[in-house]
């Protein structure tokens, strides 16, 4: 697969209007991937593919949405792709991508692989993109059915031990916003806790103010999480933000049948209604 | 982040008003000399639209007990969706909050009418009910 993948990006570099592709390149541990942008043809064999790349390169398309670019982009990606093509973020005309299928990543830490499957991607029902230019990898077997069974042990505790679970969690929080950085569905050009007339979030590191940061950025992701799991991966203090979107997830799932990033077409769940609709208030 | 008031205290219940419905309806509740619990501190919004979950997450996390946002009926909407735009939102908003620890009932949605003072008067009095009822429980 990665040697496809370098040939394409050769390929692409070498006979097209290109600023860039977009993929990973080997790390300098030796080990783990990182962001790479590969500005020439011979740079384009420094790309990889393999069970390390895990992260979200979506996000680089909002930056580089004036120029022509390729991106090597997993399922997930292409999830964001679709996210960002149906919110007008980017144009489809100037992306060529190049799906990769996905077996999932696995658990890279300091200098050790893991044999096991990073959890976000035990959970994940998407193995092949869902848009792309050009395929490498044999497409596979989807589930069908997606499960939420991470969110049980939530489900199953009383508000009160929910609320005190969630106030440990966001008591850690030092609003470094690393989340929303890495987030590919956050790319406002300026965040609501960065406004301070009106100041919506007061700017303390205190629990009421992480509280609703946390509910807030949530919610800003409703319907419109694709699950690659970055705001987690990224967070130093190890908040399981992943409950809370997928918990979004299932809502929208269960009340307007919809699932984020599959089209980009159908409208969004908060920016469209059915007059008579129930939905069980 | 949602420490409640007071067993001693009345609940304090913060009220997202639209300005051409339910405000009219309370006000209506007010020269019709309609008793409604003083839990109730209401904030006037254009439409219940413009009720931005951050502004519930802001009131939970400062100490309401409970937020009520109230509108025009649906299809009475003076911007004419603005009120479906929120049944969405708020079914959403109300169950994250739930998964957060924020009981379900602690947040409404209500839609009262410019001539329903009385009925405005009932949902507050309801409201607080439920939210002294869920205190005696929690």
């Amino acid at each position: 697969m990665e040697e496809l993948v370098r040939q394409k990006a050769r390929e692409l570099l070498s006979t097209r209007q290109l600023e860039c592709v977009i993929g990973w390149e080997r790390a300098s541990d030796g080990l783990t991937s990182r962001p790479f942008f590969a500005y020439t043809p011979e740079e384009a064999d420094r790309l990889i593919y393999d069970q390390t790349c895990v992260n979200s390169l979506a996000k680089f398309l909002v930056d580089k949405r004036n120029k022509n670019t390729a991106i090597v982009a997993k399922p997930c990606d292409t999830r964001a792709i679709n996210l960002l093509l149906l919110e007008k973020q980017i144009k489809r005309e100037r992306v060529y991508i190049i799906g990769v299928t996905c077996a999932g990543m696995r658990e890279v830490s300091f200098g050790y692989m893991g044999e096991k499957l990073q959890a976000k991607c035990l959970l994940c029902p998407q193995h092949n993109p869902v848009v792309y230019d050009f395929l490498v990898g044999e497409p596979v077997a989807e589930e069908a059915v997606r499960s939420y069974e991470d969110l049980a042990e939530i489900d199953a505790r009383t508000h009160q031990e929910r609320e005190a679970f969630w106030q440990e969690h966001f008591n850690r929080c030092i609003r470094c916003y690393a989340c929303r950085q890495a987030c590919p569905g956050c790319y406002c050009q300026q965040c609501f806790v960065d406004q301070l007339d009106p100041q919506w979030v007061g700017i303390r590191i205190a629990p009421q103010e992480n509280h609703q940061w946390n509910t807030v950025r949530a919610f800003h992701l409703m319907g419109r999480c694709i699950e690659c799991g970055e705001c987690q991966r990224v967070c130093p203090v190890k908040i399981p933000m992943m409950l809370l979107n997928r918990h979004l997830l299932r809502e929208v799932e269960s009340k307007f049948s919809f699932q984020p990033g599959l089209s980009p077409e159908t409208p969004p769940p908060l920016a469209t209604f059915k007059p008579d609709e129930d939905l069980g208030i | 982040m949602s420490q409640k008031s007071p067993l001693s205290q009345e609940p304090r219940i913060v009220g997202f008003l639209c300005n051409w419905c339910s405000y009219a309806g309370a006000d209506m509740a007010g020269t019709s000399r309609i008793c409604y619990p003083a839990s109730i501190r209401i904030i006037r919004v254009p439409c219940s639209g413009r009720v931005d979950p951050i502004l519930v997450a802001k009131a939970f996390a400062m100490g309401a007990d409970g937020v009520l946002i109230s509108g025009c009926h649906p299809g009475d909407c003076h911007y004419v969706q603005g009120n479906y735009f929120t049944r969405r939102r708020f079914a959403v908003l109300r169950s994250l909050l739930d998964f957060l620890g924020i009981e379900k009932e602690r947040l409404r949605l209500e839609w009262v009418s410019a001539t329903e003072g009385q009925r405005f008067a009932q949902v507050v009095a309801d409201f607080r009910d439920q939210l002294l009822q869920l205190r005696g429980a929690g």
